[in-house]
């Protein structure tokens, strides 16, 4: 099958056997990849109901038609479970190199189900997988077990995890070559309730394409269009960072604990050019990525010292830099090297060190409650030494370990309103504020509070204008709720596809919409038109919706914390809250919602989602 | 008040007077060091026959050289901003952000854009304040 290795990887670590499995072509042209592909066999062969981390739950990996091909963007894959963060669909996606390695190595995706009773390793090597002992990786964090592994074989492809995940911390991540990491919902826990410390991957047989002649002029245009593109150009030079300035200007950043509308003092020494001109040795790009926005950076003396390595993305300069107060960049790039050792989200752990800041200014939390560390803002020896306590559950850190919603439950109700959170996982950092769309993309979006599955900040902050998909302003007032439920619900059908299609989301917005189309079609031979894309986006959304609802998602849980409706007093989005009523009124009634946030019959049925059917309606 | 002609030297000095005359904007570009040129493509439909070159130049929350200029002179300037006439206006109207143009690749600009972004809060000022400037457009005229 063009664009397919064509064969899918089933693991029983239980049983230690592995065996290999197909998928019918009607169910790839439905899901296309990715996370969309994963969420259909959840929903038809896994029990929802068992815990995350229960023997039975599966742990998918899964890449899509473009990963391997070789065109622009094109490194990404996905994992996902139901997230034991958050009890409901979990799911994450990296860049790097596992997702095309693992294709050209005979497999599309893999699953993963049972435990090990002692740690192991996957190894696939060329269409044949093996399960090892990895007992003496057990207890190593993610740069040594990367190094270890690579030292036997210089050219495998490597997704681990660290500490955290093997103490199963309900944020913890994997690490893929130490420099991608899949963060969101905790994903980490789950591979480490299978005692599965690692997998390896080489392979050298790229899937065939079905137009070799149309992929080559489609690639092309993609590069001339990435010339010429400054998005692309901005991430070159500044990395993901280059949106602290920009988001400061525009009520964008979050700055203590979200209480906080402005200080371009702060993001000025945490930015994307400060950066560069400090800290950065060079830039890297994912596999077939000709931007290369990743950072390379190493802090060569002092207190905050640090390797030459993986550099922090945006939101970490936020989570670890202006959410915390703190304003030592040096500091931030330590902070983002534990974070990648102990395998922790860098977004829900700053988030949930910033919660217990705030609280402990206002004496909920006590000096012993905290270990005797001092956790005023901006302490950055205080988060140093609590990332280590997280990862490896010790007192105070085993307190936080399970999420900052977990942790504030625990200290009353006034607690839980410090914490920043949509259905329990902490919100990334774009203040919706400033962003009303934000706001409701956050509140629907089925992994919790997520940037990221959608394409809302591109069309919201004007960074993108995609009028051949439907119809949008070149000009978003982010202040203004009005409007925004279509604009969602658009974001969503269209920017869902970069984890199917397996593309980078950057990739996405410079790139023309005409062109990814031409590069899938000439590679999968589907002949996709926008239509069909948007179809399979819609898809997408409700399969992943009717799943949290079987998990007890409804209408109450698309709401948004009470800090995102409280007005700043200063800064660009000064007096401005989401209207979170209109927005989701709006939103139920385009996405074909009844009013407990369920979809409609006819709206899955038009999707063509009998199994969901079935299960929300009882067939 | 007095309406001025869109891409004219008359038009640059109400441009340079107001900028000159805001403290906020003094205080803001106390870092910006340089030169910015502007080109209007052109476009005879909407009564823009030739391209319109603009040389401006700021120092430290100065403004200095503010002229209608040659190609040569514009392709001399440390930043050089190009589109067309329909999105300078836009701009100029408030109906489009400078910096969503940019990345939206309405506008290009040739220069350090790492300096851009880190002055983006002085960019931004320069054309708020040319937003304030009442402007005949050629196609309205």
């Amino acid at each position: 099958m063009n664009g397919y290795a064509g064969k899918f990887l089933g693991v029983d670590l239980t049983q230690r056997a592995c065996s290999s499995f197909t998928l019918e072509e009607n169910r790839l042209k439905k899901f296309i990849g990715g996370s969309s592909l994963a969420a259909s066999l959840y929903l038809e062969k896994y029990n929802l109901d068992a815990d995350p981390l229960a023997t039975e739950s599966p742990l998918m990996i899964m890449t899509g038609p473009l990963v391997a091909s070789g065109f622009p963007g094109s490194s990404r894959f996905a994992v996902a479970a139901k997230s034991p963060q958050t009890g409901i669909w979990g799911e994450a996606a990296c860049g790097g190199t596992f997702g095309p390695e693992l294709k050209r190595a005979g497999f599309d995706g893999i699953i993963i189900t049972g435990r090990s009773p002692s740690p192991v390793i996957i190894s696939i090597i060329n269409g044949q997988a093996t399960i090892s002992p990895a007992d003496n990786l057990w207890g190593k964090d993610i740069y040594e077990v990367t190094n270890i592994l690579k030292s036997e074989d210089k050219g495998l492809k490597v997704l681990a995890i660290g500490p955290a995940g093997e103490n199963l911390v309900k944020f913890s991540s994997i690490g893929n070559d130490k420099a991608h990491f899949i963060g969101r919902t905790g994903l980490g826990a789950v591979m480490g309730s299978k005692k599965l410390k690692a997998l390896v991957v080489r392979g050298n047989q790229p899937p065939a394409k079905a137009n070799e002649e149309k992929y080559k002029e489609t690639f092309k245009a993609a590069i001339q269009e990435i010339k010429d593109s400054a998005f692309a150009e901005s991430l070159h030079l500044m990395g993901s960072d280059a949106a602290m300035d920009l988001g400061m200007m525009s009520g964008d950043v979050p700055i203590k604990n979200w209480t906080v509308g402005e200080d371009f003092e702060l993001s000025s020494k945490l930015s994307g050019p400060t950066m560069r001109e400090t800290y950065l040795t060079k830039a890297h790009a994912c596999a077939n990525c000709p931007i290369a926005c990743k950072r390379v950076v190493e802090v060569k003396e002092g207190p905050n010292k640090t390797e030459e390595g993986p550099g922090p993305e945006y939101e970490t300069c936020c989570t670890f830099g202006t959410l915390i107060m703190n304003d030592d960049l040096a500091a931030v790039i330590k902070a983002n090297e534990l974070c990648n050792r102990y395998g922790l989200d860098t977004i829900s752990a700053g988030a949930t060190i910033a919660m217990a800041m705030e609280l402990y200014e206002k004496g909920v939390i006590g000096k012993e409650k905290a270990d005797n560390l001092e956790l005023n803002w901006g302490n950055m020896d205080t988060v140093f030494a609590l990332l280590k306590k997280i990862a490896f559950r010790d007192g105070f850190g085993d307190f936080l370990a399970d999420g900052s919603v977990k942790a504030a439950a625990h200290l009353g109700a006034d607690a839980l309103d410090a914490v920043v959170h949509v259905k329990g996982l902490e919100v990334p950092m774009h203040d919706p504020r400033g962003f009303h769309g934000m706001g409701l993309a956050y509140m629907m979006s089925n992994r919790g509070a997520c940037h990221l599955q959608h394409a809302t900040m591109g069309m919201e902050q004007g960074m993108v204008s995609w009028p051949q998909l439907f119809e949008m302003k070149e000009d978003y007032d982010g202040k203004t709720s009005q409007g925004k439920a279509m604009l969602v619900f658009n974001s969503e059908n269209y920017g869902i596809l970069d984890n199917s299609l397996s593309i980078c989301h950057y990739l996405m917005y410079c790139l023309k919409p005409e062109t990814i189309r031409d590069a899938f079609n000439a590679i999968t031979g589907f002949n996709f038109d926008f239509k069909d894309f948007l179809i399979c986006g819609a898809r997408d959304w409700t399969l992943k919706r009717g799943i949290n609802n079987l998990l007890g998602v409804s209408a109450k849980d698309d709401v948004l914390p009470r800090k995102i409706l409280t007005p700043l007093k200063e800064g660009a989005a000064a007096g401005s809250v989401p209207d979170m009523q209109l927005l989701r009124d709006e939103y139920y009634a385009i996405r074909g919602l009844n009013a407990d946030g369920i979809p409609k019959e006819e709206k899955i049925m038009e999707l063509d989602l009998p199994e969901l059917r079935n299960k929300l309606y009882k067939k | 008040m007095t309406a001025y002609k869109a891409f004219t030297q008359e038009w640059m000095d109400a441009w340079k007077q107001k900028i000159a005359e805001s403290k906020e904007y003094k205080e803001i570009a106390k870092n910006w060091e340089g030169s910015v040129s502007i080109t209007v493509n052109a476009d005879p439909s909407k009564n823009v026959p030739q391209p319109v070159y603009m040389f401006t130049d700021y120092w430290h929350g100065d403004v200095l050289d503010f002229v209608i200029c040659d190609e040569a002179k514009a392709q001399t300037a440390k930043f050089i901003m190009t589109g067309d006439y329909a999105r300078w206006k836009q701009v100029a109207k408030k109906e489009l952000d400078a910096t969503k143009a940019l990345m939206q690749g309405k506008l290009k600009l040739k220069g350090d854009l790492t300096y851009v972004v880190r002055n983006v809060k002085t960019v931004n000022k320069v054309i708020d304040i040319l937003t304030e400037v009442n402007t005949v457009f050629p196609d309205e005229a």
